[in-house]
Parts: C-alpha cells; structure tokens; sequence
C-alpha cells in the first residue's frame, strides 16, 4: 500500500516538474513575443507618427496654395456662386432616352412638329 | 478516542505506559496526529514555494521590458495637436542623438578623428573638451539623421552610443505659430499652446518618468487651419501693400468663444526656434496692449443704450468741439450739429461718443468697462498675455476720451470679447483655444447686456458697413457689419500725427453674428490709391473686405443676397414673437 502511494507522489512529482518547467519555458517564450511585438509596434507607430508628419507637411496649405497657383486655372469662388437646394428651379419634366430613336420605333405613335405626340 | 488495550503487554510494559501517558492514552493514535501535522506543515511549505514559483513564472523576464521604456524616456512624448478638423499641427518624431561616455573611450584622439570626418559641422574643440571631460555622459550631438546614425554605428567606435529621443514637428511651419508657440531641445513646452499642454499635468507625469508613449489623447484647438492660412495670406499681402510695421487678425466665434484663427504677422517658424525670441514677433492680438481708437465706440455706445441713458433716437450736441480744461475734443469730419445715435456711429463722432459716456458718468463707464473684461488681464490657455493700461486717476477727461477709444490701452482680444458680448445677444464669453461646443460656451458665459441693446448694436454696425466709415469691407452677400477704428499711437508721451495704429471690427452675418473678425494695422502708409489717407477705412477695412470674401465660404456662412436693409433688422426683430 504505502509502496504503491510512493510511487504515484513520485510519479506525480516528476509530471508536475515537467508541467511547470514546460509552462516556464512557454511563458519565457510568450514574453519573449510580446516584447518582439511592443517593439515592432513601436516601431510601427513611430514609423507611421512620421509618415504623418510627412503627410501634413505634404497637405499643409501654403503648398497646396502654391501648386494650385501653378498648375490649376482655378481661382477662388464668389459668393454668387454659392446657392441652396431651396432656390433651384423645378425639374424639366422628363425627356425620352433617345427622342429620335422613339420616334423610328416601329410601334411608336407618329409624332412630327406639326402633329403632337398622343398622350395614352 | 481511546481504543482497547492491546492484549499481549506483560505487567511491566503497561506499568510503564501507565506511568508516562496515563492509564488511558492510545499510544498509536498519539503518534498519527504527529504524522499528520507534519504532512500539513511540509504541504504548507511546498505550496508557498509553488506559490512563489508561479507568481515568478507569471511576472516574467522584467528586466527586458524596463530595458526597452529606458531606451525612450530620454526625451519626452508630448501629445499630437491638431486643429477643429483633426487637421495635424504639431507632432513627435523620433530622431536619434549621438552620445559619448568619455570614461569608457579608449582611443579619444582616435574618435574624435572619426566623428569630425563623420559629423563635419561638429565643433572640434568642443568635441574634444567634451570627450576630455571625465564624466560618465555627454552629449555629442542631438537629432541626427539615420544616415549619420548608421554611419557612426559603422564606425565601431566603443564608448560612443545613441539614444532615440522624440523630436517636435509642426508640418505647417509660420502659419500657426503664435498660437502654438513651440517647445525646446527636451521637448518641453516653452510658449504658447505647447506650454499649455505641459501645464496640465504632462510635466509631472514627465517627472516620473511615465509619459514615453503615443498612447496620450490629441490635444485639440480651436483653430481651422484653412481660416488660419486664408487670414495669414490676406495679413501678409496688406502688410506688404500698406507697409505697416506689423500686421494682425482674429476670427471669433461670437457664440462659443473659440478663436478660430489668430494671425499676428510677422511670426517665426517654430521649426527653427532661433528668430522666436525677436521682440517684434510677439503675438499682438494677446500680448500686445493698444488704445484701439474708434472701435472702442461700439462698448460706449452699447453701454449708453443698456443703460437707458439713450436710445436710438437720441440727440447729442456735436455742434461745437468739446473743451475739457486745456483739451478739446474734436470729430474727424465735423457735421457741427446735433447728431443721433445712428449718426454718431456712422460719422464715427468723437464728441457724440464723448457726450454718450459722460451721460452715463465715469462710475457707470468704469464699472461698465469692467464688467465687460476690459480693465483686468484677461488669461486664456495662452500663457503670454498682457494686462490693460488703466489710467490711475481715472478722471472725467479720462471717461471722455475712453468714449472714442484712447487713454485705455487693451489686448485686442479682451477688445473682440467684449464687442462679441454687443452682438451675440449680450452674453461675454471667454475666449478660449480649445475646440468647445455651445452648450459648455453657456455654462461660463455671463450676462452683461439686455439682448434689445444687442440688436440695436447689430444694426447699427450693419448701418455703419452700409453707409458709414466701414463700406469697403461689405461683401456682398454676407450682411457683413462693422466699425473702424484709428489711433494715434503714442510716442515719448505724445500722440504721434502719422505714427497711427488702425484696425477693424466685423461681424457676418449681421442679422445673426456668427463670427467677429477683427484686422489691426500698425503703423500703415499711405499708399498709392488710398488718396493721401493712412486711416482705417482706407487700410484695414478693404482688407478686412479681402479676408472675409476669402474665408466666409471656408466658416460656412451662407450668401445671401435677397437680405432686407439694415433698418429692417430691428422692425423685423421687433416683431413680439422674436
């Protein structure tokens, strides 16, 4: 009885190194990533914190302005140009596609300047 | 618990039992409880040591990780500004800096041969003293570019190292710079809105070391970079044009108190931290203090009104200049007749002005004044300001020429708060920097002015754009209002005839202000086209007219062009359901 008890704390014993020397060397190799991992995402954030300030000194205005001046015919908008949906005037009504390919259809009513088209 | 006896004792052995545990103490059962104590005690132990094992396990390499914020903390993060948009305007970058640790150098001659030839621009007998030196870090050279960096790494030189440091960067150069100011070689903040930023607690958290990574929330202004730019532009081009000393301009929301843009021209580049320092370049609309001449008009007038010593319709006596001891006050265009209110506006009347205020006294215009912000320093986020110049005593004479805006110098921003407070409905908010909605503007607001007293002021600004001193500046399409202002600014004691400072105050849309604007001129010229004139109507108020054609569709103003009169503007709103 005692001999066999031995036997299983030992066994026991042995499982149990193993689980924490296995967990030991797994969480070593997980720190190991994860600071990989902080590094490259530093890396990443500076790298993008620089390509930013690239950006905005790419789209800053003073040289949009001076590209625009050069290559665009562009010039800045009056304020009678500005308008709001309220004050457009009311949708023509609706023309057909193609007005002449409607009248060559074969079924189409015969519609010429002198004989209007027949409302069905 | 006591079991039976065993059978087979002889007489002696059970003496002896008896004698040394009592007659009725099992022996084996004694012995049990031990083992199981100790079976406890060693289980107590081990699960400790296990304990112990797995919080090890579990916290992990710490040496690594302290290793790699050690590498960062040389100089601090700060945290991204951007404006209303989310537009950048100032951002870290890192840059890596060369340092030497003399005690570890073999060779000195030898490194210094090899960094002079890597690094020519490095001062070579500053090298060499600071290699000498027997401390145990120096530094050689700060933000280098990763070219050299890779250069001297090749190099091989022992005791020579880098260290990654974050290095400020403001992508749109002069065009923001007086409102953000800008910071020094460790990143600290040491003017303007970077300085704000360190006030609020980054500092410390520089102090222990913590704030080393991106992760801190963007600081957001106020400001819209495309106004910022537009006003900048305009200012540039008129201080050319005029040939003034110095040119100005603020956008304010009258509503919330944002300050959408800040221009006080000439400006540096915050980049290049050299020239930031050159008194000339201060920011005018802040820190500058300056009698503002006739705009000031629009705070006596408003007051006259609120205070119920004059209406619309009142007369004042204009028809004689007005003597005050040895002073008389005289108007620029004389009409020598009785003027109204409206008149005194538009003919920008010295004497009108005058009369309004001495109506009301100097008690009722000093605590006036003062309720409208105007004779205490006013303190934004911006941590360069300036206090008003008070006249000490303040005298009938002083209220009679602090009528027409001399005899009290103030910040032209304090000015654009309290002018903000007659149009917007009569309620002085605090300027700020920081991007804020209506609703947090009302909670520090404060009403100064019955709302009748602002309406009044917006149509008489809108009078003044229409048929007074302010027509150059009435784009149309935006109902803009406005008044100008000239001033003879102070020389060795005495006002200067042709040293003046001039400077305009608009408001678009009149019928419902969203935005102040205020121009200052310093010193303008006549010029070619102005007739001989150095004033404000022929200066700052065409371009005052060019800024705001030029940023009303950036604010999101709407043109409108079917706007009744300026009369209309108080019948309309009259009206008992408004």
């Amino acid at each position: 009885m005692m001999r066999f008890v031995n036997i299983m704390v030992i066994a026991a014993l042995i499982v149990a190194a193993t689980t924490v020397y296995k967990i030991k060397f797994d969480s070593t190799l997980q720190v190991e990533k994860a600071a990989k991992l902080h590094n490259e995402l530093r890396r990443e954030r500076n790298a993008i914190a620089a390509l930013r300030a690239q950006w905005a000194r790419l789209d800053t205005p003073s040289r949009i302005k001076a590209l625009a001046d050069r290559y665009l015919t562009l010039v800045p908008i009056k304020p009678t140009q500005i308008d709001n949906f309220d004050d457009l005037p009311p949708r023509p009504p609706a023309q057909p596609q193609d007005p002449i390919g409607a009248m060559l259809a074969p079924n189409a009513p015969l519609t010429t300047g002198s004989l209007p088209a027949k409302r069905r | 618990m006591t079991g039976p006896a065993p059978r087979h004792e002889t007489r002696w052995q059970r003496l002896v039992r008896r004698l040394l545990y009592g007659h009725d103490v099992d022996r084996d059962v004694k012995a049990k409880a031990r083992i199981v104590l100790a079976v406890v005690g060693f289980a107590l132990v081990y699960s400790a040591i296990a304990g112990k094992l797995i919080v090890f396990a579990v916290e992990g390499n710490e040496h690594g990780a302290r290793h790699s914020v050690m590498q960062d903390a040389v100089a601090t993060a700060r945290p991204d500004i951007i404006d209303r948009n989310g537009k950048l305007l100032a951002i870290d970058v890192k840059a890596p800096s060369l340092y030497a640790e003399p005690r570890k150098l073999i060779d000195p001659d030898e490194a210094e041969e090899l960094l002079t030839a890597a690094l020519p621009d490095l001062n070579d007998r500053e090298l060499r003293s600071r290699l000498d030196s027997k401390r145990g870090f120096v530094w050689l050279k700060r933000e280098i570019t990763p070219r050299e960096k890779r250069e001297i790494h090749h190099l091989g030189i022992p005791g020579i190292g880098f260290l990654t440091e974050n290095k400020r960067v403001y992508p749109n150069g002069p065009t923001v710079s007086q409102v953000i100011g800008l910071t020094n070689i460790d990143n600290q903040g040491i003017a303007g809105m970077e300085k704000w930023v360190d006030g609020q607690g980054l500092a410390a958290l520089h102090m222990a070391g913590l704030a080393t990574d991106r992760l801190q929330r963007p600081v957001q202004l106020s400001l819209d970079l495309r106004v910022q730019y537009a006003l900048r532009e305009e200012l540039v081009k008129a201080r050319a044009k005029f040939k003034a000393k110095a040119a100005a301009g603020l956008v304010l929301n009258v509503n919330t108190g944002e300050v959408v843009a800040l221009v006080s021209e000439p400006d540096y580049d915050p980049n290049d931290p050299m020239r930031a320092n050159d008194p000339s370049r201060i920011n005018r609309i802040t820190t500058g203090v300056y009698e503002l001449g006739s705009t000031f008009k629009i705070l006596t007038v408003a007051m006259a009104l609120d205070d119920g010593k004059a209406t619309l319709q009142s007369k004042f006596d204009a028809t004689h200049p007005l003597h005050y001891g040895r002073f008389a006050i005289h108007d620029y265009e004389p009409k020598n007749r009785w003027l109204t209110v409206p008149e005194i506006f538009k003919y920008s009347s010295n004497i009108g002005a005058a009369r309004m205020a001495l109506a009301v006294g100097v008690k009722g215009h000093q605590d006036f004044l003062r309720k409208m912000g105007e004779l205490t320093r006013l303190r934004t986020e911006l941590p360069e300001s300036a206090a008003p110049i008070v006249p000490h005593p303040w005298t009938d004479l002083s209220t009679v020429t602090i009528a027409f805006g001399h005899g009290l110098s103030v910040a032209p921003l304090q000015a654009a708060m309290g002018i903000a407070a007659c149009v917007n409905g009569g309620l002085l908010i605090k300027p700020t920097f920081l991007k804020r909605s209506r609703a947090q503007a009302l909670q520090v607001a404060k009403r100064v002015l019955k709302p009748s007293t602002s309406r009044d002021m917006r149509y008489l600004m809108r009078l003044n754009a229409v048929q007074g001193t302010g027509t150059f500046a009435n784009v149309p399409g935006y109902y803009v209002g406005g008044k100008t202002g000239t001033a003879e600014k102070v020389v060795n004691g005495r006002y200067a005839k042709h040293k003046l400072l001039t400077d305009f105050m608009a408001i678009l849309p009149s019928d419902k202000p969203k935005y102040l604007i205020f121009i200052m001129l310093d010193e303008p010229q006549p010029v070619p086209g102005t007739h001989g004139y150095a004033t404000a109507g022929w200066n700052v108020g065409p371009t005052a007219g060019k800024v705001i054609a030029h940023i009303a569709p950036l604010l999101d103003v709407e043109p409108r062009f079917d706007l009744p009169g300026p009369a209309q503007l108080i019948l309309a709103n009259a009206k008992p359901g408004e």
